[in-house]
């Protein structure tokens, strides 16, 4: 048997961890920039504000039903997050846990009899909320694709289900089937849906399970949708996958606070997040051949608009590298080509590919390298800010004034994560 | 000093550690004796948190608890992990505030009491939204002056 353990409204439960006065009150946290809603507490869904809606609509009413909001609060969330993810390795055992999202993890509950899958799900949901202080929801069956579906049904009835289903008799999987819309399956996009409900008149899970391999073969995305009709008639077809080790692209993009239109304040921008990426890069241990480089411009006449016009360029690096000053030194020259005076800007991102393995980085006939000495220097900054956080060492060409940073209005303390930010206590 | 050390990340986490991080006198000349009784040294980590992903720090603010030996300022150490019982000092969510009290139950009600003459004890039977946060386990307390 698997299980889905998903946090309820993860990044609104941490904030509350902290602050239990907001029990029982609607929460909503921001996303980046606080732009729009990511999370929302079950009172502020209650209050019909849509996941995803740009703050500046539902502001009104948030303001009249006293909504706490906050900016999102990454390293408060990324802590929680291994904390639960912890919890489960310890109460279920290492390599039986998948973490599938920050606030999602598939585990395998094969080792308990049928009499005692309902208290295991049970006491997998108890410890983790003991331990953590973040509620979760546990839904267990078959396999991942019914899991996940017993998950969502066991969140819309939270008083009868206490947050834990169990799907095991064919009974039981037939009657879940029946109460899901077809729109409501994992990998059922909004245009498959459609399609099912319009041209062959499949409106729940349990018709879709009735459609014939080949039908799925035919319509619904081959050998993906083969798999999820196995996956609903209770036929494991997705394994627990090994963790995602080495990214094939590295991204890092970020909106700014305030529209830009300086080019030495978009060079420190974009000089920014070629280290942080060049960073993630180190991480796994690879180095990237080339790097390209986006800025978006705000459109003079709507400014409500969320889409803008984008600038993009990329350049071939002499050979694959992960050395930070070598890779800011060619985002500014992209920087260079791609500003034009007089736009004002939002957004910029850096993105590296054509990653290969650090080690075996091949030499290039026309370039010596200062290899060593270059690692080594690498290795001592992500030591140094790794341990103390906050990018004490930095590289100057990304500037010391940061004018473009992101928008955090309502942002709560780092409370596990810094000695200086822990909740006080009477 | 070798690179390796100056550079090195400030802290590994507990309980994980290789061969090579137990330190030895690495004498160039008469092999240290003391090498073959070579220990890894005592990591705080390990002694003060005994549940990691269930440990949490706080700050102690005012004097509630002065005579328990928390003061002003202190460190608070909490297991959430931890099994409550009668006597534990805890951080309690009461009013939806967070509050450190020592937990004592009779037989017949449960209370909050603070370690201070100037605080009165708080009966639980009248307050519905007592939970418990987590349990207290050690203070941390800065000696300079």
């Amino acid at each position: 048997m698997k299980a889905l353990v998903d946090c309820n409204n993860f990044y609104c439960s941490c904030e509350r961890a902290f602050q239990p006065r907001l029990d029982g009150q609607p929460v909503i946290v921001l996303s980046n920039n606080d732009g729009c809603i990511v999370s929302r507490s079950d009172e502020a869904k209650l209050l019909g504000i849509k996941m995803a809606d740009p703050y500046f609509m539902a502001r009104s009413i948030i303001e009249k039903n006293r909504v706490t909001v906050f900016s999102s609060n990454y390293n408060l969330y990324g802590d929680m997050s291994w904390r639960v993810m912890e919890t489960l390795r310890q109460v279920l055992g290492k390599n039986k846990v998948e973490v599938y999202s920050v606030d999602e993890a598939f585990v395998d509950l094969d080792d308990f009899s049928t009499a005692t899958l309902w208290t295991a799900a049970h006491n997998v949901k108890e410890t983790v909320e003991k331990w953590t202080g973040i509620k979760v929801s546990v839904g267990a069956a078959p396999t991942r694709v019914l899991a996940k579906l017993a998950n969502r049904l066991s969140k819309k009835d939270k008083l009868k289900t206490g947050c834990v289903m169990v799907l095991e008799t064919e009974a039981e999987i037939k009657e879940a089937l029946r109460q899901t819309a077809v729109e409501d399956i994992w990998g059922i996009g909004r245009r498959y849906a459609h399609k099912l409900k319009e041209q062959w008149g499949i409106f729940d899970a349990w018709q879709l399970r009735s459609l014939s391999e080949d039908f799925a073969r035919t319509h619904l995305g081959g050998v993906v949708g083969v798999r999820l009709i196995r996956e609903l008639k209770g036929v494991i077809s997705k394994e627990m996958q090994e963790e995602l080790v080495t990214k094939k692209m590295i991204a890092t993009t970020r909106m700014f606070g305030s529209p830009v239109s300086s080019i030495d304040a978009l060079k420190e921008a974009v000089a920014t997040y070629a280290s942080r990426a060049a960073e993630k890069l180190r991480r796994q241990q690879s180095a990237a051949g080339v790097i390209s480089v986006f800025i978006i411009s705000r459109q003079e006449k709507n400014d409500v608009d969320f889409r803008g016009a984008s600038y993009g360029r990329e350049i071939t690096l002499p050979y694959a590298t992960s050395f930070t000053q070598e890779l800011i030194k060619a985002a500014v020259s992209l920087v260079e080509q791609l500003y034009q005076p007089g736009k004002q800007y939002k957004k910029a991102g850096v993105i590296l590919s054509n990653i290969v393995p650090d080690l075996s980085v091949q030499g290039n006939l026309f370039f010596a390298p200062a290899y060593n000495c270059n690692r080594k220097l690498m290795e001592m900054i992500d030591n140094i800010n790794f341990s103390h956080r906050d990018d004490v060492l930095k590289f100057a060409a990304s500037g010391t004034s940061r004018n473009w940073k992101m928008q955090r209005n309502f942002i709560s303390k780092r409370y596990t994560t810094r000695w200086d930010e822990l909740s006080e206590v009477k | 000093m070798e690179g390796e050390e100056f550079y090195g990340a400030a802290y590994k986490g507990s309980k994980q550690f290789s061969q090579h991080q137990v330190n030895t006198a690495n004498a160039t000349g008469f092999g240290a004796a003391t090498d073959d009784y070579a220990e890894r040294g005592i990591d705080l980590n390990e002694q003060l948190v005994r549940n990691k992903p269930a440990t949490f720090f706080f700050k102690m603010k005012g004097d509630a608890m002065q005579e328990a030996g928390i003061f002003d300022g202190d460190t608070l150490i909490v297991d959430r992990s931890v099994k409550l019982v009668n006597g534990s000092v805890i951080v309690a969510i009461l009013n939806g505030e967070l509050l450190v009290r020592r937990f004592h139950k009779n037989f017949s009600s449960a209370f909050l009491i603070a370690e201070n003459n100037r605080y009165k004890n708080i009966n639980l039977a009248e307050f519905s939204d007592f939970a418990v946060w987590g349990v207290v386990t050690y203070v941390i307390h800065s000696m300079s002056v």
